[in-house]
């Protein structure tokens, strides 16, 4: 029986009780911003759950969910809850290495920071965007974009039911359209302007490469699982590797837990704020639990 | 087309019930008819599809999810009871639910 740390990659909503759990556990999220905020040379507000900075703003909003993270993560092996395997969904993969101590909370950030300003022109523009999809098929989603001749393709698959692509804006918004006519039983427009995991990010691969390669960037004490391809990252290389196909690659969320699940995981921690993670899980199949920190 | 008796609603409601009372960490009694799916019970559309498998396999129903999908566009559901009334509805239309 294995134990397994997931990272999610924003904070759709606050359970409203992080704070709390990390207090328990003798940990201040603000003394994190802090530290950061002076690496990054970032102005980070302080948090409060009415936060709007960290709500409405791209950047920040991805920080603030890294920043939960690598907390909770912290939090958990204070208990001396410690993982046999760690994954970040999408941008949870910063706070994934850290959680393996293949990077400090500060480069983690750094990598965050320098991801987002190498994609910022693209994010700038304000044409692209990513939406979920839950009631269709692959098949029933690929024909609508074919079909509709729509500048839009997926990029991961959370589980059977849920999907999420990214695209140009306008397509991305009238596919949200079809969709619901064709019977998707909910759709959803993703609060962000970078397609991220798609090909619009490729031709910033080798500059991405190129940063990455400048971090340091630690072999893994804990494997790490990919969720571009679902090989275990333990190398330097190998993670540096993940972190550019993360980022303008497709990754596949179900096949990763399904990966984990094989690796004997049966034991899952929701290491970030709210409960995403555990929602996708519902269609994910096996014999294994979530543990989300607000119910910790 | 299922017939639908008292019996059936009962069943329905009781297991609309528990899987609500279970995913949220309640008692069956904190959880009425009345109870807003999405105020109260923070539920949300994965949970939905997930109560259409559990009577899909209980009544071996012959569903697609494409139009249950149709149907709950048109048809939105708010509270507990109307869920379970669309429950019943699919249940007993199963794929012709769409004609009502």
């Amino acid at each position: 029986m294995n134990t397994a740390f997931i990272f999610p990659a924003f904070i759709a909503d606050y359970t409203e009780k992080e704070v709390d759990f990390l207090v328990r556990n003798g940990i201040d999220i603000n003394v994190y911003i802090k530290n950061v905020s002076g690496v990054l040379e970032l102005d980070l507000p302080l948090f409060s759950y009415n936060s709007i900075e960290y709500k409405q703003d791209e950047l920040l909003s991805q920080i603030i969910a890294y920043l939960f993270a690598c907390a909770i993560s912290d939090a958990l092996r204070s208990q001396s809850i410690k993982p046999d395997f760690v994954s970040g969904y999408s941008m949870g993969i910063y706070a994934a290495l850290y959680a393996a101590k293949s990077v400090t909370i500060e480069d983690g950030a750094n990598l965050i920071v320098n991801a987002f300003k190498i994609v910022e022109e693209v994010t700038k523009t304000g044409e692209y965007g990513m939406a979920a999809v839950i009631g269709l098929s692959v098949d029933d989603i690929v024909q609508l974009i074919s079909a509709n001749k729509l500048d839009a393709e997926i990029i991961n698959i959370n589980n059977k039911h849920s999907i999420v692509i990214a695209g140009v804006k306008k397509h991305i918004k009238l596919f949200l359209i079809l969709a619901q006519k064709e019977g998707a039983m909910s759709v959803s427009e993703l609060t962000v302007n970078t397609p991220y995991h798609s090909k619009y990010l490729m031709n910033y691969s080798k500059k991405f490469e190129n940063f990455v390669q400048s971090v340091d960037i630690n072999k893994a004490e804990i494997p790490i699982i990919s969720t571009y391809n679902q090989r275990l990252c333990i190398s330097s290389e190998d993670i540096k590797l993940d972190l550019v196909h993360n980022l303008t690659e497709k990754i596949h969320w179900h096949k990763t837990m399904q990966k984990l699940i094989e690796l004997d995981a049966s034991c899952f921690y929701e290491c970030g704020a709210g409960k995403d993670l555990t929602k996708i899980a519902r269609f994910i199949d096996g014999d294994y639990k979530i543990k989300s920190i607000y119910k910790l | 087309m299922a017939q639908i008796t008292d019996k059936t609603r009962e069943e329905v409601k009781e297991v609309v019930l528990d899987f609500f009372a279970e995913e949220c960490e309640m008692e069956i009694d904190e959880i009425s008819e009345d109870s807003s799916i999405i105020g109260d019970l923070d539920g949300d559309s994965l949970m939905f599809l997930e109560l259409i498998e559990i009577f899909k396999k209980r009544f071996n129903l012959n569903i697609e999810l494409k139009i249950i999908g149709k149907f709950a566009v048109k048809n939105p559901v708010q509270t507990v009871g109307e869920l379970i009334d669309m429950q019943l509805l699919i249940i007993e239309h199963e794929n012709n639910i769409l004609n009502l």
